[in-house]
């Protein structure tokens, strides 16, 4: 299995990775030598075979309920905001284009 | 008596308890080590001298007033960068990150606290867990002890070297493929990985959630023990954690020093006759088993299929996993932003910003491995093969009782040496993976001391049998000792 440059720049896209063309080449370059690899797996019987899930540890769902944070905790969250407007967090508009 | 950084946390807690030491005492010790060698190892990111001088003088208090509140109490200890740790900055090793500060405890730190240990400072790693040498850190590489020119393993690079050099007396790992245990190996400590579930992973920062496992690194197996019976449990805020009986120390007593009788080791000879293990390696790892048989264990060759195929299985999993738990990091929130750009461009550009090569090739392996039209041939499949993998491990754990190969094909390599080469790194985790993969847990414990480069022994036991792996890495630890 061998990914074309444009499959790559693809995957970016969908992954929200802005990549430049030499990162693209070498991305390009590694895959085909890793999926060589863990392509092996394709070799393997698996007739019959489930899939592995983790056995659930808890009793189903819990209630959906806010837990109150004191001050400082509250603080340390919004000090963490890239931008923020008061205590409210600021974000591109989605339907705009920002002007520069 | 050694200088109080260079002892076991076991020794100190002996000292402390006798009054000939205090807390303040150990602590000073330990961060005059890393001033004289951290500007050349560079293991911590950042030193929290002010803070582990007050908890030792807090320390210090409670035992003169006889409320010691455990072993661990008053005891010097250093976190690897993605456990969080209130009111400080945690990165990951990444950019995406820099300045980010922790606004609540992970449990493991937080159960740490409660214990009374006093916390030096958060180590250096591989970018968000990614790598086996700690050079995918974006503050900078740590270096080998022993050899500055090579590199101390990874991800938790940095921990293992804090432990080897005397930095601290024990340290957390985080542990996805082999990131406690291949740096412990490399830097001739002790790295135990739990059980998947044993640990909670409740503010730990998420690689591949259904693989990672805080765990104990240390100078010797009892200080691991000490270490895991602290961090252990059951969290509400982690629903993988197990309501299994815990691991208890007790266990650990109980088996007389050195004997082995009656316990049998199982050697896959998938490893032990795979091709390229270094030579080195070999002769020491045999040396020790040449031991482990004198106290008494029964050794069997056992089959133990899908050695290759685990590797290609956890380079499917892993990245699929990081693909969406790295989606959270999109300039949202919290770290990078890059500014004044439209909402598809503040996504990509703060990303690919943030994130450094490694990380963005393994997106990228798991955005694909997960893609429509791809799922069923990568995900699915090696979900599939997963199982064949535990399968494997049940059917031989019918037969034995531990299962021990090396840790790492071959000692520390040199800084670059596999930095250009994706799958050459990843190929050293080719003895640690299945092991994960398979949710058991293991320790890699170093072999004879001969002053060359370290080589690890790798002891892996059934599923919440920490009890087995630990007391048989405690007698061979004590017959090397007396070579």
């Amino acid at each position: 299995m061998k990914l074309s440059k444009e499959e790559i720049a693809h995957l970016a896209k969908l992954a929200r990775l802005d990549l430049p063309e030499e990162k693209l080449e070498k991305i390009t370059k590694d895959f085909g030598s890793i999926l060589e690899y863990v392509g092996r797996i394709q070799k393997v019987d698996i007739q019959g075979i489930e899939p592995f899930t983790m056995p659930a540890k808890s009793e189903g769902w819990r209630p959906d309920e806010a837990f109150e944070v004191d001050e400082a905790t509250r603080e340390l969250i919004l000090a963490n905001f890239p931008e923020r407007a008061g205590d409210l967090l600021a974000a591109p508009g989605v339907f705009e284009t920002p002007k520069k | 008596m050694k200088p109080l950084n260079e002892i076991t946390i076991a020794e100190a807690r002996k000292l402390l308890d006798e009054g000939v030491a205090t807390s303040k005492e150990l602590t000073q010790a330990c961060l005059t080590q890393i001033q004289s060698l951290d500007g050349a190892l560079h293991a911590f990111l950042e030193v929290y001298a002010d803070d582990a001088l007050a908890a030792a003088d807090q320390s210090d208090q409670r035992r003169t007033d006889g409320n010691v509140l455990s072993k661990l109490d008053g005891i010097p200890v250093a976190i690897k960068d993605n456990m969080l740790l209130q009111g400080k900055a945690c990165t990951a090793g990444s950019k995406i990150l820099q300045g980010h500060i922790a606004a609540y405890n992970s449990t493991a730190v937080r159960k740490l606290m409660e214990a009374g240990a006093v916390i030096l400072g958060r180590t250096n790693m591989d970018e968000f867990a990614m790598g086996s040498s700690t050079e995918h850190s974006a503050y900078g590489p740590t270096k080998h002890p022993r050899d500055p020119e090579r590199v101390p393993g990874g991800s938790s690079g940095g921990s293992a070297v804090a432990v080897a050099a005397n930095m601290c007396l024990g340290a957390l790992g985080s542990d996805t493929g082999g990131s406690i245990r291949q740096p412990a190996s490399m830097c001739g400590i002790f790295g135990l990985k739990p059980t998947y579930g044993r640990v909670s992973r409740y503010g730990l920062m998420a690689m591949a959630s259904s693989l990672d496992q805080i765990g104990p690194m240390t100078k010797c197996v009892e200080d691991a023990a000490i270490i895991l019976d602290t961090i252990q449990g059951q969290d509400p805020s982690d629903q993988t954690t197990s309501d299994t009986e815990p691991f208890r120390i007790s266990k650990l007593e109980s088996r007389s020093s050195n004997d082995l009788k009656g316990l049998k080791i199982g050697l896959p000879k998938q490893a032990w006759q795979a091709g390229g293990i270094e030579s080195r390696v070999l002769e020491n790892t045999k040396a020790a088993l040449a031991e482990l048989e004198k106290a008494g264990a029964e050794m069997v060759e056992i089959d133990l299929p899908y050695a290759d195929e685990a590797l290609a299985v956890y380079y499917i999993l892993m990245p699929c996993e990081v693909s969406a738990n790295l989606a959270r990091f999109d300039g949202m929130r919290y770290g990078l932003r890059k500014q004044g750009l439209p909402l598809f461009e503040t996504y990509a550009q703060s990303r690919a910003e943030g994130f450094g090569d490694e990380v963005m090739r393994r997106i990228l392996l798991g955005t694909f491995a997960l893609s429509s039209g791809y799922i069923d041939a990568y995900y699915v499949c090696a979900k599939k093969v997963q199982a064949l993998i535990r399968q494997a491990y049940e059917r031989a754990f019918n037969e034995v009782d531990l299962i021990v190969t090396p840790t790492c094909p071959a000692t520390a390599f040199r800084l670059g040496e596999k930095l250009n080469d994706p799958l050459a790194m990843y190929l050293e985790d080719v003895f640690t993976v299945s092991v994960n993969v398979a949710g058991v847990p293991a320790i890699s414990m170093p072999c004879q001391e001969d002053g060359g480069m370290p080589v690890g022994l790798q002891l892996i036991g059934k599923w919440f049998d920490e009890a087995t792996v630990l007391s048989a890495a405690k007698v061979l630890e004590s017959e090397l000792a007396k070579q």
